[in-house]
Order: C-alpha cells, then sequence, then structure tokens
C-alpha cells in the first residue's frame, strides 16, 4: 500500500494545486514542492525496503470483474528505479520552475496529473491499468506544452498527443489479443490483464509473432525510436524547462519500461525472434540521434537528439535479452532519466534565462560570463558522454557487455561507433557553447556576466547530478534489485 | 388483463403526460398575461416535476417492489420493463430532465409551453422506445421522438437556417422512416410475428437480408451513420443548442437501443450475411465523420461530426452480435450521450447570449472567464475523445473488446475484427486532432479582448450549473466505477 501513495499524492497534489487561486504562485510553488518531495519520499522508502526479486508491497481488488480487469498494484526491481527517478525529476522540476508566475496553479494541476499517470504506470500489475495511466500522462502534456511552451509550441504538442495516441493504438489492440489469446498450461483461456496470472500462462507463439511488434512499436514510439522519434526533438524544445525535463527524463522511460515490462514479458517467443530487428533499429537510434545532434545549432535541439541516441541504448540493452544487457538498459533508463533532465534544466533554464538565446552561434566564452553553471555544465555533459564515475558509464558497459554477449559484432560495432559520436558532439557542443570566440564581434555585449545560479537551481543541479554519480560510483544500490527480478523474467523465456 | 399493473407499470408515462398537459395547460390560462421569463419559469418547472416524478416512479419500479414479469408477454412485447431497460428509461428521464434548464435559459421562442411540451413528448417516446419490443409499438414511439425533433428544430422561427435544417430533417427523416417502417413489415412478413421475444434464430433468408439492411438505412439515420448523416451538420448547428444536445443524446440511446433489440433474435447464417453491411457503414461512418470534423470552425457543427464518427465506433460493438457486445453498444450509448449532452449544455450556456453561430475562436479564453465551464467542457469532450479514466475511453474499450472478443482467434489478417478495431482505433487518433483544437480554445489561447462578440462572462444559473456538474460527475464516475451499471445494462 505504501507505492500507491505515491499515485494519490500526486493526483491530490494536481487538484490542490489546481484550486489554489492563480495569483498566488508564492505558495503554490511550496505546495507544489511539498508534493513532489512526497512523492520522492515515498519512492525512497519503497527502495530502501524492498529486499529482492518478487513483487512486493502487493495489493489487488477487482474492479471492472465482468471484463477481466482488476486492480493490481506492487513494484519489483524493474519499476523501482523508475519511481526513483520520477520522484527525482519531479522535485527538481518543481525547483527549475521556481520562477514560472504565469497560470501557476493550472501548471502545476497539469504537472501533477502527469507525474501520477507516470507513478501509475511503474506500478500496475495489470495491463488495463497500466494502459489507463500511460494515457492519463500524455494529455497534461500537451496541455503543459501548448501553454507554456516556446515557439511553435502548438505545433509540437499535438505532434506529441499524435504520436503518443498512435502508439497506444498500437499497444490497445496486441493489448486485446493478448486478452484473448493467452492460455494456461492445460490450454484454457485465461480471459485475465492481470499480468502475474498472463505471465503464468502464455500466448500461442504464432501469435506471438504479430503481437510482439505491435505492442513494441507501440510503446516504443513513446521511447523515441527511430524512426518515430520526431515528436522528441520537438516536443522536448517546445516544452517549457519543467515538462522537457519529465519528457526526457520519466516520459521515454514510460515507453521504455512498457517493452520490457508487457512485450518481452509477457511474449518471450516473439521478442527473441523480433530481437534482431529491435537491435538493428536501436544502434540507428544511437548513431543517427548523435549525427543529428551534432549537426544542431539550438542548444536544446542537441539535447533532445542526444536524448534519442541514449534511448537507443536502453533499446539496445533490451534487445540483448540477457541479464547483463537487460540490467543495463534498466540502469539506462534511470540514468538517462536524472541527467537528461539536468541536461535539459541547465539549458532550457539556468542558461536560458540569463542569455536570452538557445543558439550555439550567438553563444560565446560562457566559461567566462558564467563560469560557475558552465562547469556544471560540462561535468554534466561528460556524465551524459559516460564518463567513469557518473552512472551513464556503467549502464552502457553493461549494455555493451550484454550485446557482446548475445548479439552480432556488427551490432556492437555500431553501438562502439555511437559512442565515439557520442564524445564527438559533446565535446563539439561544449566548445561552440563555453569557449568559442563569437564570430560576429559585438563588443559591449561580450563584456556582460551573468548571475550567479539561484539557490533552488543549485539544490536541483545537486540532487540530479548527485543521484549519477551515487549510482556512478556504487552501482549495485540498483543493479542488485534490478538483476534479481529481471531473472524472474528471464526464467520464463523458452530453451 | 391485469390492469391495476399496466397502470402500475405505465404510472412514470402517465405522470409526464399530466405534466404536459398541465404545462400546456397553465400557460395558457393562468400565465397568458405573463412575462416571457416567468412563463418559462412556470413550464420548466411543471415539466420537471412531472419528470422528476416520472424518474421516482421509475427508481421504484426498479427495485422489483412490483413485477412486471408477465407484462411483455401480456401485451404482445409492448412493454418489457426489466432492470436493464428500465434503467435505460430512468437514464432518459434524468437526462431530460437535465435538458429542462438548459431549454429556459435560452429564451428563443414565444410558444413556451409548447416548447417544453415537445420536450416531454420526445423525452416519452424515447422511454417508451427503449421499453418495447413490439415492432410497431416501438417504431410508433420511435416517430414520437422523430415528430417532436423536428418540431423543436424550427422553433427558433427569427432563424431561416432553422427552418431551412428543420426542413431537411423532416424530409430525410420521413424517408429513413419509410425504410424503416418497410423493413419491419418485411420482417413481420417473414416471421409473422409482431413481437421481438418471440422471434428467435431467423435465418439468412433474402426477404429477411432485405428487411434488416432497409432497417439499418431507417435507424441509420437517426444515429447519424454515413452516409445517411447528411441532414447532421446542418441540424446540429441551426437547431436551438439545447435541442441539439437533444437529438444528440436521447434519440441515440433510443435508436441504438432499438437496433440492439432487433438484432437479437439474428441467427448465426443472417449474423454473416448482415455484417459486411454493418462493416462498410462503420467505415465509413467513422472516415466521414473524424476527417468531415477536422475541417469544421463552428463548433456545434464539429459535434454533429464527432457524432457521425462515434456512431461509427458504435457498430463496432454492434458486429460483435454478442451479450457483451450488446452491452457495449447501450454502455457506449450512454456515456457518449452524457458527454455529449455536457457538452452542448456548456455550449448553450456559453452562447445563449452571443445571438449568432459560435464559431471555436469565439471560445478563446474561455479558462479566464469560466473556468468551471472550461473544466467541465474538458471532462466532456476528453470522454468523446476517448482519454481514460473519463467514461467515453471505457466504453470505446468495451466495444473494441466485445469486436475482438466475439473471434479471437487470427490466423490471418481478416479474422475476425481485429481489421475493424485497428482502423477505429487509427480514427480515434484522427480525432483527437479536433477535439484538441476545440480545448486549445476553451483551454490555451488567451481571450481575445478586442473582439467585440466573444463571450462575454455570464450567469450560469443554479440549475444549469447542477446539471452541467452532475454529467460531469457522472462521465467521470462511470470511467472509474461502470461495474454496476454495466450489471444493470446485462440484465
Amino acid at each position: 500500500m505504501t507505492a500507491l501513495f505515491t499515485i494519490i499524492l500526486s493526483f491530490i497534489g494536481a487538484l490542490v494545486c489546481g484550486l489554489m487561486p492563480a495569483g498566488a504562485h508564492h505558495r503554490i510553488r511550496w505546495v507544489a514542492l511539498a508534493f513532489a518531495a512526497a512523492g520522492l519520499g515515498v519512492s525512497t522508502v519503497c527502495c530502501v525496503n524492498y529486499s529482492g526479486g518478487e513483487f512486493e508491497d502487493f495489493l489487488e481488488a477487482e474492479w471492472i470483474p465482468s471484463i477481466g480487469i482488476s486492480f493490481v498494484t506492487g513494484y519489483d526491481g524493474i519499476s523501482l528505479p523508475l519511481l526513483l527517478v520520477t520522484g527525482l525529476v519531479a522535485v527538481c522540476g518543481v525547483l527549475f520552475s521556481w520562477t514560472l508566475e504565469s497560470r501557476a496553479n493550472q501548471f502545476y494541476a497539469f504537472y501533477f496529473a502527469l507525474i501520477g499517470g507516470v507513478y501509475g504506470v511503474f506500478l500496475s500489475l495489470d495491463l488495463f491499468l497500466l494502459f489507463v495511466f500511460y494515457e492519463i500522462a500524455v494529455v497534461p502534456k500537451y496541455f503543459l506544452i501548448a501553454i507554456w511552451g516556446g515557439a511553435r509550441r502548438q505545433f509540437a504538442a499535438m505532434k506529441l498527443v499524435l504520436y503518443s495516441f498512435g502508439g497506444s493504438a498500437l499497444v490497445l489492440l496486441g493489448m486485446l489479443a493478448v486478452f484473448f489469446l493467452a492460455h494456461d498450461a492445460s490450454g484454457e483461456a485465461l480471459k485475465t490483464f492481470n499480468l502475474l496470472k498472463l505471465q503464468q500462462g502464455q500466448v500461442p507463439e504464432a501469435d506471438q509473432q504479430w503481437i510482439f511488434p505491435l505492442i513494441f512499436v507501440g510503446f516504443a514510439i513513446m521511447a523515441g525510436m527511430w524512426p518515430f522519434h520526431t515528436w522528441a526533438p520537438t516536443g522536448h524544445v517546445a516544452a517549457p524547462t519543467a515538462a522537457s525535463m519529465l519528457l526526457a527524463g520519466v516520459v521515454m522511460k514510460l515507453g521504455a519500461y512498457g517493452c520490457l515490462r508487457v512485450a518481452v514479458g509477457l511474449l518471450p517467443a516473439g521478442a527473441q525472434d523480433w530481437a534482431p530487428w529491435v537491435a538493428v533499429v536501436a544502434v540507428i537510434n544511437i548513431v543517427y540521434g548523435a549525427l543529428v545532434a551534432l549537426k544542431q545549432d539550438d542548444f536544446k535541439y542537441v539535447i533532445g537528439y542526444s536524448s534519442v541516441s541514449h534511448m537507443g541504448f536502453v533499446l539496445l540493452g533490451i534487445a540483448t535479452l540477457n541479464l547483463t544487457g537487460m540490467t543495463g538498459a534498466v540502469l539506462q533508463m534511470f540514468s538517462h532519466g536524472v541527467i537528461g533532465a539536468l541536461l535539459f534544466a541547465l539549458v532550457g533554464t539556468v542558461i536560458y534565462s540569463r542569455t536570452k538565446t538557445r543558439m550555439l552561434d550567438e553563444l560565446h566564452r560562457l566559461i567566462d560570463r558564467m563560469p560557475g553553471i558552465a562547469w556544471v555544465f560540462i561535468v554534466a555533459g561528460l556524465a551524459s558522454m559516460g564518463l567513469p564515475g557518473f552512472s551513464g558509464f556503467v549502464s552502457e558497459l553493461y549494455v555493451l557487455i550484454g550485446a557482446w554477449g548475445s548479439l552480432s559484432g556488427w551490432i556492437v560495432g555500431g553501438a562502439g561507433l555511437g559512442i565515439l559520436l557520442t564524445f564527438g558532439y559533446t565535446l563539439v557542443k561544449i566548445h561552440e557553447a563555453f569557449f568559442r570566440e563569437r564570430k560576429t564581434s559585438d563588443p559591449g555585449d561580450a563584456e556582460i556576466s551573468y548571475p550567479a545560479m539561484t539557490l533552488p537551481e543549485k539544490i536541483g543541479v545537486a540532487i540530479l547530478l548527485g543521484s549519477a554519480l551515487l549510482i556512478g560510483l556504487c552501482p549495485w544500490l540498483l543493479t542488485d534489485k534490478i538483476s534479481l527480478s529481471l531473472e524472474r523474467m528471464l526464467e520464463r523465456f523458452p530453451n | 388483463m391485469d390492469y391495476q399493473q399496466l397502470l402500475l407499470a405505465l404510472l412514470p408515462d402517465l405522470l409526464v403526460v399530466v405534466a404536459l398537459f398541465a404545462a400546456l395547460g397553465v400557460d395558457y390560462s393562468r400565465m397568458r398575461g405573463s412575462r416571457l421569463a416567468e412563463r418559462y419559469q412556470m413550464a420548466c418547472r411543471i415539466s420537471a416535476a412531472g419528470l422528476i416524478a416520472g424518474l421516482a416512479v421509475i427508481l421504484v419500479q426498479l427495485t422489483q417492489a412490483w413485477s412486471f414479469t408477465a407484462l411483455a408477454s401480456m401485451t404482445d412485447g409492448q412493454l418489457e420493463l426489466n432492470t436493464g431497460t428500465l434503467t435505460l428509461k430512468a437514464l432518459l428521464y434524468a437526462m431530460g430532465l437535465g435538458v429542462l434548464p438548459l431549454a429556459k435559459r435560452d429564451q428563443i421562442t414565444p410558444q413556451v409551453s409548447e416548447y417544453f411540451a415537445l420536450l416531454l413528448l420526445a423525452t416519452l417516446g424515447m422511454g417508451f422506445v427503449v421499453t418495447s419490443r413490439n415492432l410497431l409499438g416501438a417504431f410508433v414511439a420511435l416517430e414520437l421522438v422523430s415528430l417532436s425533433l423536428y418540431a423543436m428544430t424550427v422553433l427558433n422561427q427569427a432563424r431561416r437556417a432553422s427552418a431551412e435544417a428543420a426542413l431537411k430533417y423532416l424530409t430525410f427523416g420521413a424517408v429513413s422512416s419509410g425504410f424503416l417502417l418497410f423493413g419491419l413489415s418485411y420482417l413481420y412478413g417473414a416471421t409473422e410475428q409482431l413481437d421481438l421475444n418471440q422471434m428467435t434464430g431467423l435465418t439468412d433468408e433474402p426477404m429477411l437480408v432485405l428487411a434488416y439492411l432497409l432497417i439499418f438505412v431507417g435507424l441509420g439515420f437517426k444515429l447519424a451513420l454515413a452516409p445517411f448523416h447528411l441532414w447532421a451538420p446542418d441540424v446540429y448547428q441551426n437547431a436551438p443548442t439545447p435541442v441539439a444536445g437533444w437529438i444528440g443524446s436521447g434519440s441515440k440511446i433510443a435508436a441504438a437501443a432499438l437496433l440492439i433489440a432487433l438484432l437479437k433474435p439474428v441467427s448465426s447464417t443472417l449474423k454473416d450475411a448482415l455484417i459486411p453491411a454493418l462493416a462498410a457503414l462503420a467505415v465509413l461512418s467513422m472516415v466521414v465523420g473524424n476527417l468531415g470534423a477536422l475541417r469544421q470552425t463552428n463548433l456545434k457543427r464539429l459535434l454533429a461530426y464527432s457524432a457521425i464518427a462515434n456512431a461509427g465506433y458504435l457498430l463496432v460493438g454492434v458486429v460483435a452480435f454478442s451479450e457483451p457486445g450488446n452491452t457495449s453498444v447501450i454502455f457506449y450509448i450512454l456515456v457518449y450521450s452524457l458527454a455529449s449532452l455536457g457538452a452542448f449544455g456548456v455550449v448553450a450556456v456559453l452562447t445563449d447570449t452571443l445571438g449568432r453561430d459560435a464559431e471555436i475562436s469565439d471560445f478563446n479564453g474561455c479558462w479566464t472567464k469560466t473556468p468551471g465551464l472550461a473544466v467541465a467542457f474538458l471532462v466532456f469532450v476528453l470522454s468523446l475523445a476517448g482519454i481514460p479514466p473519463l467514461a467515453g475511453f471505457l466504453g470505446k474499450f468495451y466495444l473494441f473488446y466485445a469486436a475482438i472478443g466475439a473471434e479471437p482467434g487470427a490466423a490471418s489478417w481478416n479474422d475476425g475484427f481485429y481489421w475493424l478495431v485497428a482502423f477505429a482505433l487509427i480514427m480515434s487518433v484522427v480525432s483527437l486532432y479536433y477535439y484538441l483544437r476545440v480545448l486549445k480554445a476553451f483551454l490555451v489561447a488567451p481571450s481575445d479582448d478586442g473582439k467585440a462578440a466573444s463571450i462575454a462572462p455570464i450567469k450560469i444559473g443554479w440549475a444549469a450549473g447542477v446539471t452541467l456538474c452532475l454529467l460531469a460527475i457522472a462521465v467521470l464516475a462511470l470511467g472509474l466505477w461502470p461495474e454496476p451499471l454495466l450489471n444493470l445494462l446485462s440484465d
């Protein structure tokens, strides 16, 4: 029951913030911070209490028995890191929106509705319930982007929502097929959406062949899978900072989590047959995302495409279908959630609010003019690049080792190329933004030095960078839990 | 025949008829010289009293204090009062009650008592359609509904467009009624039965196939299925908004319930002959409705196209030809109607002072002027779009569930209804574009105060406010906890 409070608190938070008067943004942000922190607290408690392997904090109740729908929640080692990252990003999102004044009550209403949906997905153990939460998380994104976003926000918001619902349409179809086709050992139809019961039974192998791509692609659209990734950069760029942190930090993980928990978890035979294709697409994601990031002029687009590239590692990890690779995938979800959110916060709020531009050719020698912020960004950029000591290094290493074990050498080579390209664009873009002299000289402008980070920004940076560092140094804090639960999932694989 | 039992069974309808005559009589005698507002007030109160009394009696009937088990056979199926039909009738009366305060606000005509009398007549007819299992009884009741609605469409005599829309509605409607009656007569000719309960296992003889095709034309018109939808956009746009709301909700429930009742005796051979026609209607309606709605700039017209699209989704449940399918269709049309009535209610409240058709852009900045209405509208439109946790999502899910469950095996792509469900899902994604465009005006866009004609802050009035609030709560509650209603309907 403990974990359920993350969902309940978020929705109560949405209601409370929404009902507060619009002018009271000073009070609203404290209320929002309190609710976000409470959510983080609950997920931390869950994480600390969790012992291993099985589902804990299990809750099962009848909901709509006439169509086989029950209310089942619980978490295991796969959902825990994601609960944690949701809590972290939710708190930091509030911190980095500290100065938001326009329609603050509505902003946090949508913000918490989104977070509640995300927590719900990670905790649901009933396919229908999971889908409901998954869809609940979509609509608030539209409003967050369309109301508070930047340039081209209407377009970006609509594109993001249509892509999301396109994905859910595929998932829904696959989900209904699983419901009707799954049977138990004796061949009797299960007719249930309960994930645990579905895992006990199985879907006929011939049907897994076509259901797996439906569900996998449906979820992977939200994970930014090539060629359906284009919503991600435009959406991230147009979104207000807190929303782009959530988008990159947790919403993309919803998709990856769905791929892992539902597509791979329920359809192992389908997963085995399709894994090589998934791996190919994942490598395209890694390499293509990095190449496109290299060519961007807008700092936020660079981060947007780097997200696409990093999500490729998650997909690659899932495609390995072995313990090491999949552990890496889950760890990469955590890692990119934290670091991606940090990068978006730095570019979208910390740098942009001072320079009023995100175009790389207009930024120049920021290292002199905002040294503190510049060094924080450089550290974050290196963390994203996979510097040892940060979580990104560990997770990508796990994924590559896993891929070496089960996928062809070309795939691993491609991923290695992707890592080199990641080094390339990270260093090039850091150079362009922080060290390069501006081509057109405007002597007056170059003298301006910018104010240092505010306290909320400092706290936010400390939380996100600290957790990336902590997991980078002590990955066993999470990997132990992740791999115990993944073992349970892999036990059910044929052969 | 046990007349006492008949009286008890028909007591709700009698109460409504009494209220109808009371409204007419009082308006013509005591209120003769009164101001328009007072006459509206009085007529609305009398009608509301009648519907509330009727509703109360239906609720007592639902508790099965009186037993009507033998009634259906005694009356040749004219009255089939079981839990399912009584629930539908109660919901129809409750929704009719919700239309009254909206009609009272919008004082479009000096013929006050006629307006309310027609509203009550339409509600009465809908109640009969859903409780009747007799071909003739159901047809007459459906005509009662239609004729009342034709007349109400033209009540605003100041608008030429209303007259044009009503004329279209009447001509199309008359032709379609002809088709329906023709189909019913073939059905009677083939089975020699008027009582639907007595018909079972109808096979695919040509006469019956023809009968059902004719019935689809007739009911397709009432449900605004493409290609019989041509009247809908004009009527929705030009009828008084509360009337359009009632056309888009109550009459749809009646028609869908009748369609399900008529399809129940179909055997599997006839079923196979009818499915292609139904599937074609479904696909066509989804395409016409969703693609048509993309281009609309008028909100009521957009809701008309959305109604066409939703009628298409509805047929996805009909083709299942199963118990869950039938329940899902009735459930869906109910939740659709609640949301549709709510959406029209919000439009009615916001635009009845505007004095002209409301374009979508007229609602810009609604969130600053009337945030409550904007939130209510959000709930209604998201339910129409099928977003959880609102009832519209569950309704749609249940339709697809039933369609796939009818034939879950899938050896090739055209086995079962996977393709139809996939098509409906794609179309739902398309529909999101226009629903969000409307919501953008309500919730995202800043208000353009420079424009003189945009909607002004207005007094909602307690009755309309409570109605909209209850509708929004119902839409949310049925999404979160549909089980009780599903159980009542599947009885």
